[in-house]
């Protein structure tokens, strides 16, 4: 699915930010079709909830320009609120407000009519399954909860762009998943989301196209499948005693270019595919070197991060 | 979109934290009855002073201590709001598409509910204790008008030094400049008792004509107390002037936030 830039939900161009000296998104270009999952993968500190922020009219740009709904954030932010929900990172909900409560606060500050107001915030709460909580106070919800309040909040006006900023940061898996699932609904009902996210798993299952942002770059944007495809080769990740690691390294060496993995392992990218990890083995028994484990993965986004920044998400979170 | 509305339903999220968050508005309560009560027994001699104008220390007292309470009503939701800047909830507000002003019109009602119901519980404890409204319900009303008048620019200010600040930095100077403010003035002393600098600061301190207006009507037996249009107009005055100063720091510190 494409558009042209004019209609395009969300469009970024030369996107920028400073904070003094220190440049937190730095020149962006960014283009979101209509009806598409996108999503913004990076590092804590990348840059993704900085560009979220001013895609969402809470920061002005340093540079550029940005076009959401059809409209400049910068000289329209109004327009732009009226169309766009957003949740953003931290769950930012009052605990002591009810669950009803908020979104009949939310239904106002966005100019819901009275009359609709009640039915509104009924549909919403049994559509994220709080009907039985809503009238608790938020500071009795687990994180779960939270998030899922976060999110109807987010579509009390029915928005044509849905901005998730990190939505399943320290949920558990069935949360996560449960999350997930709305989000895949929301989208099949013709929502453009625009998601941030730090997991790779969750940029793969969810999103159709994906910018890796790192140090307020974009340094990759494309479908998951066809970014993978372009880093080509298998990885071996070998785990040797410390003081083969030189060894270990030389003979990687010969079989493909070294990639970056996790601290006390060594990786190389396969250049000839994963038929030849025997005579990698062979190789570094003839060398003497003790292998503790081997293992071989498929290209995976964190490769494809790995290319690009020269670092590894995974590694980083560990 | 109403701003009507939206500034509203922003007081009554405010207003429900009340009686779900009572120590948060405690202290605006018990100012005024502390200072009521400790002042006027501990400076009761003070009205033996030849040409006091008031033989009642807790009638002196009362105003000053309403009008603190008053003013922590205003900077006690400044306070609010920098726990909302810093926890993320205030970017909910920014993020709606409801007029700004609603953001500032909001928080507005909710310090004069406040006021007023501190006004509710202070008077009758302090009528219980003493204290006779001697200009009857025109004094009553004039020390509302002041209360109301002090929630208001202490809103104000509070606001505007929670958007600049964002942190709890602010609340230290919205506590410290409300002190200063209210004991720069004739709070203690009648004017014509006090030299000095401090006169001449308590002359020009609008704040202090703010409390001529609140003292209205409880001091008769004074020459500049009495209840008059010559003490109200000044006051009324200084509560428009300052207000609106105080109100446009916080828009302006409103639309900073976005930068």
């Amino acid at each position: 699915m494409t558009n042209s830039p004019s209609n395009s939900p969300i469009l970024a161009e030369n996107l920028t930010r400073h904070f003094g000296e220190v440049k937190a998104v730095d020149g962006i270009d960014m283009q979101v079709n209509a009806g598409e999952i996108f999503g913004f993968l990076g590092p804590n500190g990348a840059g993704k909830s900085t560009a979220v922020r001013m895609l969402t009219t809470l920061l002005r740009p340093t540079a550029g320009r940005a076009i959401v709904a059809g409209f400049d954030v910068a000289t329209h932010p109004d327009e732009v609120r009226r169309r766009i929900g957003v949740a953003l990172q931290d769950a930012a909900i009052d605990p002591l407000m009810t669950g009803s409560e908020l979104l009949q606060l939310q239904a106002v500050l966005y100019g819901i009519p009275s009359s609709q107001t009640k039915s509104r915030t009924a549909e919403l709460l049994e559509r994220v399954g709080l009907t039985a909580a809503g009238d608790r106070r938020v500071g009795t919800y687990s994180g779960g909860m939270r998030r899922r309040l976060d999110l109807a909040l987010s579509l009390i006006h029915q928005p044509t762009v849905l901005f998730l900023d990190e939505p399943t940061t320290g949920l558990d898996p069935m949360s996560r998943l449960t999350l997930w699932e709305e989000v895949r609904r929301l989208n099949r009902e013709g929502t453009t989301v625009l998601l941030t996210t730090q997991y790779l798993e969750e940029a793969d299952q969810l999103a159709d196209r994906i910018a890796i942002i790192d140090k307020g770059k974009i340094v990759r944007e494309g479908k998951p499948q066809d970014l993978k495809a372009e880093v080509g080769f298998p990885t071996l990740i070998v785990n040797v005693q410390k003081d083969h690691q030189d060894a270990a390294r030389s003979v990687l060496l010969q079989f493909g270019e070294l990639r970056p993995t996790a601290e006390g392992t060594l990786g190389v990218g396969l250049r000839d595919g994963a038929q030849v990890v025997t005579d990698v083995v062979r190789k570094l028994d003839e060398a003497h070197v003790h292998l503790i484990h081997l293992e071989i993965n498929e290209p995976s986004l964190d490769d494809v991060f790995a290319d690009a920044t020269g670092h590894r998400l995974e590694g980083d979170k560990s | 979109m109403s701003t009507m509305r939206s500034a509203g339903q922003i007081s009554l999220r405010n207003l429900r934290a009340i009686p779900r968050l009572p120590s948060a508005f405690f202290p605006a309560l018990l100012m005024p009855i502390f200072t009521m009560i400790a002042f006027s027994g501990t400076f009761y001699a003070v009205t033996k002073i030849p040409g006091f104008p008031t033989d009642r220390s807790i009638n002196w007292y009362m105003p000053i201590g309403v009008l603190f309470g008053s003013s922590f009503s205003g900077i006690g939701i400044g306070f609010t709001t920098i726990r909302d800047i810093e926890t993320g909830f205030y970017d909910r507000l920014r993020m709606s598409p409801a007029p700004r002003n609603a953001l500032i019109i909001g928080p507005l009602f909710t310090a004069w509910m406040r006021t007023v119901i501190l006004n509710l519980i202070v008077v009758p404890i302090g009528v219980a204790l003493g204290v006779r409204f001697e200009g009857g319900i025109l004094a009553v009303l004039s020390l509302l008008a002041a209360s109301l008048g002090m929630s208001t620019l202490s809103l104000g200010w509070g606001l505007g030094l929670a958007y600049r600040f964002r942190d709890m930095r602010a609340a230290a100077i919205m506590q410290l400049s409300i002190f200063i403010g209210l004991y720069l003035t004739s709070a203690q002393m009648p004017l014509e008792f006090i030299d000095g600098w401090l006169h001449h600061v308590a002359t020009y301190n609008p704040i202090t004509y703010i409390l001529y207006l609140a003292r209205q009507g409880l001091v008769l037996d004074g020459t500049s107390h009495d209840m008059s249009w010559s003490n109200t107009w000044p006051g009324l005055l200084a509560i428009v002037v300052l207000s609106g100063l105080a109100l446009a720091f916080a828009r302006r510190g409103l639309d900073k936030l976005d930068k």
